[in-house]
């Protein structure tokens, strides 16, 4: 074969820069090899051989593309096994829906500690959540809407607040990819120089953030002041559309009643795990609420922190004592007061309008 | 550029797709309650000197919702004839209404139902009548037949108004008139378990009234249909063949609650008894049933027994 032309879809170049076919995964893996033979000799495995089998793996584990076959991540493609798996096994019944989110949880806690310190930009946890986004909206489109029991004005406000927290987290990325690089000189970026702020480096978006608070693994993105108010928001989309998709599904698929005339409120779920559809839909409902929750008491920290002007790594920093007090008790140097801490979160664009303006007229 | 088309042309039609009016329940065009009285069609008998004409005004006027969780508390109502037959005694119902009850192995359901109902339909100054029309062999559940046997025999007690309707299926609002409009009406639109919305607009099953002379143009239903589902919309074909579009009360007023119980398995064979409609309806309806049943007289309903 001529080692010069294009490659084909499923082929690419393997770590030791020959051509290689995705279907030819299995073949010629001497670290396998090797594992197998201490395995029957009972020898123990190597760390070498270890970590050789985990390069391999991670070299071919491909997908076919246009101009070469692309490598996937190991640990990012994980959710997308785990999420459905997890949903489905829940959705047998009651005891079967304990038992997998939990498992799901202490997996969680185990596999954060190791990803963190092992690969430490892994795009795992970001993969979570859209994968999440994507299960959750097919099953609320294609398993709810059939049971032709939602108005088409209740599916498009869902739709509106979906949109509103995609579109938080690209104005989040795109915030932050406007900020100065790591390697570049102070010079060069147009306000690192302006008192607004403290800069900190963050060593996974490879940018200097301003009063940075902290890295949202979630969103595989910094959060400091020139976004915390979209962060902020998207929170509040992200609580508002799974709240109000789990009260859809859930209001579809168990008993209703009316509260006070007005709100449609689940009473009676007794049925659900009788019926695939009911049990699968009911269980991503109750998957949205436990992340509804736990978004809600970020949410609040966030407003109480941005209300102090503390930043989460000080906060952490903080004696329970204080926590307890809502930290109001708290050595705070960079607070000016509540409203102007509001207004520097707030009106960060201005901020960056009125540096640049004054950039020019330095020049 | 072509590439630009093909994925806006590809958004557009996932939007539309996933928009779909259909795949939605839907509003609908409902008769509002002021106009309700005008829709009704109610017989004025010749004058009595005792006693004068029933008024439905105070009826369609006093709004207000039962509440869900007291619906099998124990109600007071005065004792019916034998037979779950009632007449007010202080003025003329103007309308004689049928309840037809299509049933099978539901007593507990039953029990709540016939208590509720007598204590709702009094209020209402209707001459009504209960019949429970009980399935009685092996075969898959026939609604629809049942309804033909219940419809057969009211018609012969000379009944005007036949309201089919489904036994774990309780209404709510008091200003739901028990009587029949001009065109056949589909009283249950607004069911607590589809979340008081309308599924989609040609439902025509649970509740619903009709005349006994439509009942009769259209040769009632159909006795095919076997099993869970399809009688209802073969029902409304019949009717659109015949130029009686259904009618529909506002939503507040079509509150439903439905008394909890398994869903039953949808028959298979449906839609394959649905395409037949329009050839069928001449021959296969009211007017094919045989007429061996057995009657019985129970304290607060008629039995009618088809074996």
């Amino acid at each position: 074969m001529d080692e010069n032309s294009a490659l084909c879809c499923c082929e690419y170049y393997d770590n030791n820069y020959e051509r290689n076919h995705i279907l030819a995964c299995c073949c010629n893996c001497e670290d396998l090899d090797e594992a197998f033979e201490s395995l029957i000799t009972r020898h123990a495995v190597s760390q070498r051989n270890k970590q050789g089998l985990i390069m391999t793996l991670q070299d071919r584990l491909r997908v076919p593309w246009k101009g070469g076959a692309k490598q996937i991540a190991f640990d990012a493609i994980l959710p997308v096994f785990i999420l459905p798996v997890m949903l489905l096994i829940a959705s047998i019944s009651l005891w079967w829906t304990i038992f997998s989110f939990t498992t799901v949880v202490f997996f969680l806690i185990l596999i954060s500690n190791f990803l963190i310190k092992t690969i430490p930009y892994t795009k795992f946890f970001f993969m979570w959540t859209l994968t999440s986004l994507i299960i959750l909206y097919i099953i609320f489109e294609f398993i709810v809407i059939p049971f032709l029991e939602i108005l088409l004005w209740e599916n498009i406000a869902l739709s509106v607040l979906i949109f509103g927290f995609i579109m938080c987290i690209y104005v989040m990325k795109k915030r932050t990819n406007k900020l100065p690089r790591l390697g570049d000189c102070d010079a060069e970026s147009g306000y690192v120089g302006k008192v607004c702020c403290k800069w900190t480096n963050c060593s996974l978006c490879l940018v200097r953030v301003p009063d940075k608070d902290h890295h949202c693994v979630w969103y595989d993105c910094c959060v400091g002041k020139h976004n915390q108010c979209v962060f902020i928001l998207s929170l509040f989309f992200a609580i508002g559309a799974l709240v109000y998709s789990s009260n859809l599904t859930l209001t579809s698929v168990c008993h209703p009643f009316n509260l006070y005339k007005s709100i449609l409120l689940p009473d009676d779920c007794s049925e659900v795990y009788k019926l695939f559809e009911l049990s699968f839909s009911f269980v991503s409902a109750i998957y949205s609420i436990i992340i509804a929750l736990l978004l809600l008491i970020l949410f609040g920290q966030q407003l109480l922190l941005v209300s102090l002007g503390l930043t989460l790594k000080e906060w952490a920093r903080l004696p329970l004592r204080t926590r307890l007090c809502f930290g109001l008790t708290a050595h705070r140097p960079n607070s000016k007061g509540f409203f102007k801490n509001w207004k520097a979160v707030i009106c960060w664009n201005k901020l960056l309008l009125k540096s640049n303006v004054l950039e020019v007229d330095s020049m | 550029m072509l590439k630009n088309i093909v994925i806006i042309s590809t958004l557009i039609i996932i939007v539309i797709a996933v928009y779909f009016p259909s795949r939605h329940a839907r509003h609908y065009n409902y008769i509002s309650v002021k106009d309700m009285l005008n829709e009704l069609d109610l017989k004025w008998p010749q004058n009595n000197r005792v006693l004068k004409n029933c008024s439905y005004n105070e009826i369609v006027t006093n709004d207000e919702d039962i509440e869900i969780s007291s619906i099998k508390d124990k109600r007071e109502f005065k004792k019916p004839l034998l037979g779950g037959e009632f007449i007010p005694d202080d003025c003329i119902a103007l309308e004689k209404t049928a309840i037809i009850v299509p049933y099978r192995n539901r007593s507990y359901h039953l029990n709540i139902f016939v208590k509720y109902m007598h204590w709702f339909l009094q209020k209402q100054k209707l001459h009504y009548r209960i019949f429970v029309v009980n399935q009685n062999d092996s075969l898959p559940f026939n609604r629809a037949k049942m309804i033909n046997y219940g419809a057969k025999m009211s018609i012969r007690l000379q009944y005007h108004c036949l309201i089919l309707h489904d036994v774990d299926l309780i209404p709510i609002n008091t200003r739901n008139i028990y009587a029949c409009s001009k065109l056949p009406r589909h009283m249950s639109s607004s069911l607590d378990t589809f979340r008081y919305n309308l599924p989609y607009l040609t439902l025509f099953g649970g509740a619903v009234s009709i005349t006994s002379e439509q009942f009769l143009k259209v040769n009632g239903m159909s006795n095919e249909f076997f099993g869970w589902g399809g009688e209802d919309d073969d029902f409304y074909r019949r009717l659109i063949y015949n130029n009686l579009e259904p009618c529909r009360f506002s939503p507040e007023v079509s509150k439903y609650t439905m008394l909890p119980h398994r869903k039953e398995d949808a028959s298979e064979n449906r839609f394959r008894t649905l395409e037949k409609t329009k050839e069928m309806e001449k021959i296969d309806g009211l007017n094919s049933i045989s007429s061996s049943y057995i009657i019985k007289l129970e304290e607060l309903y008629t039995l009618l027994i088809v074996p």
